[in-house]
């Protein structure tokens, strides 16, 4: 018997450690969550006391909403691209600034730095890069420019540039730690029996940073798909719709046009969407990574 | 050998100056007046003036952003690690079923989009008048870095090895006791990685604080710049001096830490 009341008053005490946490998690998150998912199913305004069950409708009205489609691709076109080029760019500057190259420490941290810069500041300094800096400086070579942000063609490359500049030092970091865990005796062997730079780092190097190139790519592509604030503060979505994407879709649905209901349908449709995502890239990557 | 280094040393240093290139013409914008950027906008200064971050400095309410932010990071971070601590604890040390279901729960937690419960949790700020409060929102934030949180400490603690543990328990040691004496003073590594991992991302965070933190005397310092610039868009330098200022204390933390950020980034991609 009091063994008994002495293993539940040692079990007591795990169980309160872990209280304070799951209590903040399931405020913060799950309460949240579960709300959001009741008001997906109503004609909430946003500020009203009530709101009325409409059932489905939401989401049937989602699904034939064009606006909504267009937002999407234009996430996965942005997500897409982002994570692609940000993964090449860093790969690439991981591979010459973890080997011999002079002066490696001050370029990983200039490469490194932007990532500590608010979104804020960075959206601020390349709208007026790119409204003002950019063609002063191509005038002196006679190249006219006018900001690509107001551009319906150039406006989703000129975001893609501006978080390919803050987004590339992470997954550098990453790539640099995944690459000091190769041995080296592996790809002398290899270029001992006459493989070249390329085919050393296209057959040893690249498979063995398979756990890398997952994590960032996973990390990278979730990023990307949710971007918010960047595309808030430069170009709020447009010109001519050409740069709203899923998150920027729903607040302007949620907050400017009073629909907050359907505001949460859509963000459940997206949680879905991201959900899928991740679950078939570790089950496609997984697959393909090498134990050493 | 020689001359492929010399080309990759250039083309990188190249780079280089494309990625400082936007900071420093923020720099050039804060330190000249109006009149001189329109003569000549890539020419330097024709002195010090510093007389952008003087005015940026009296009117933008700078040292109650700074203060914000600095509190508000020091309240979450502290939860964070607190919370983090004690369950990744729990986790790591109990093997039942229930432990690994919060274990997973916290995991797939990550998975939720901040913009799927924008609303909801806005509402419930309203509802509970944590709106405008420096605990409001750092509870908000203990609930989001609780989840990555939890991923390193538990990942840390399982290895430390148990036997010291068990010879405490011996002598008799509780276990808040055996968590206090022994396992705490061993967390400082990973407490380093999870307080400037969070650190970094609270400071910057732009869309909680737009939300929570609407009052003038709650912004913190993203959200302050966000309204200057909003204010003083006719005025650049202005405004430019105003986010100088807000770079240089993250830079310099940025500076300063790097070691620990690197070392939390690489350590958090092994663990994911």
């Amino acid at each position: 018997m009091s063994n008994l009341k002495r293993s539940i008053r040692s079990e007591m005490w795990y169980v309160l450690f872990i209280l304070p946490g799951l209590c903040l998690f399931v405020f913060a998150v799950v309460v949240p969550l579960v709300i959001g998912a009741k008001y997906s199913f109503t004609n909430w305004d946003g500020v009203a006391p009530t709101a009325k069950y409409i059932g489905w409708d939401n989401y049937t009205q989602a699904l034939s909403d064009s606006d909504l489609w267009a937002a999407l691709r234009n996430t996965f076109k942005y997500a897409i691209l982002v994570t692609v080029l940000v993964n090449l760019v860093s790969l690439l500057l991981a591979v010459l600034l973890d080997s011999y190259l002079k002066f490696r420490k001050v370029f990983r941290t200039v490469f490194f730095m932007p990532v500590a810069i608010s979104t804020v500041l960075a959206a601020y300094i390349w709208s007026y890069n790119y409204s003002n800096g950019l063609p002063k400086l191509l005038s002196y070579f006679g190249v006219d420019m006018t900001s690509p942000l107001g551009n319906p063609d150039h406006a989703m490359m000129a975001l893609i540039v501006i978080s390919i500049w803050q987004g590339v030092g992470s997954p550098m970091i990453i790539y640099i730690a995944g690459l000091q865990g190769i041995p080296g005796e592996l790809t002398e062997s290899a270029r001992i029996d006459g493989a070249g730079a390329f085919g050393a780092f296209r057959h040893i190097t690249l498979p063995l940073l398979a756990p890398s190139v997952t994590i960032n790519l996973l990390l990278v592509l979730t990023g990307s798909l949710k971007v918010f604030d960047l595309v808030f503060l430069t170009t709020g979505g447009g010109p001519a719709f050409s740069t709203q994407v899923i998150s920027t879709f729903i607040y302007n649905v949620s907050f400017n046009s009073a629909k907050a209901g359907y505001g949460t349908a859509l963000s459940m449709l997206f949680f879905l969407i991201l959900v899928i995502v991740t679950i078939v890239q570790l089950a496609i990557f997984r697959r393909r990574e090498v134990d050493l | 050998m020689k001359l492929t280094h010399a080309v990759v040393l250039t083309l990188i240093t190249l780079l280089a100056l494309i990625f400082v290139f936007p900071l420093y013409v923020a720099v050039l914008m804060a330190l000249k007046s109006a009149k001189e950027t329109f003569d000549s906008f890539y020419a330097l200064p024709s002195g010090l003036h510093l007389d952008n971050f003087v005015h940026a400095w009296k009117t933008s309410k700078y040292p109650s952003a700074i203060r914000n932010s600095l509190w508000v990071n020091l309240i979450s971070v502290a939860l964070i690690v607190f919370v983090s601590a004690l369950a990744g604890y729990s986790i790591a040390r109990r093997n039942k079923p229930m432990y690994k279901f919060i274990y997973v729960l916290f995991l797939s937690g990550l998975m939720v989009p901040f913009q799927v419960i924008m609303l909801p949790l806005y509402k419930m700020g309203k509802m509970t008048h944590m709106i405008n409060t420096h605990w409001g929102i750092a509870l908000i934030y203990g609930g989001f870095g609780v989840q990555m949180g939890v991923l390193f400490y538990a990942g840390f603690i399982r290895g430390i090895s148990l036997e010291i543990e068990e010879a405490a328990r011996i002598d008799g040691c509780s276990t808040p006791g055996i968590f206090a004496r022994i396992i705490l003073p061993l967390l400082k590594p990973v407490t380093a990685t999870v307080v400037v991992l969070n650190a970094l991302y609270i400071w910057n965070d732009f869309l909680l604080p737009l939300l929570y933190l609407q009052d003038k005397a709650f912004r913190t310092i993203p959200l302050q710049q966000y309204y200057f610039f909003g204010q003083y868009s006719s005025d650049l330098n202005l405004a430019f001096a105003y986010a100088v200022m807000g770079l240089i204390p993250i830079i310099a933390f940025f500076l300063f830490m790097q070691r620990f950020i690197i070392k939390g980034i690489a350590a958090g991609a092994i663990k994911g």
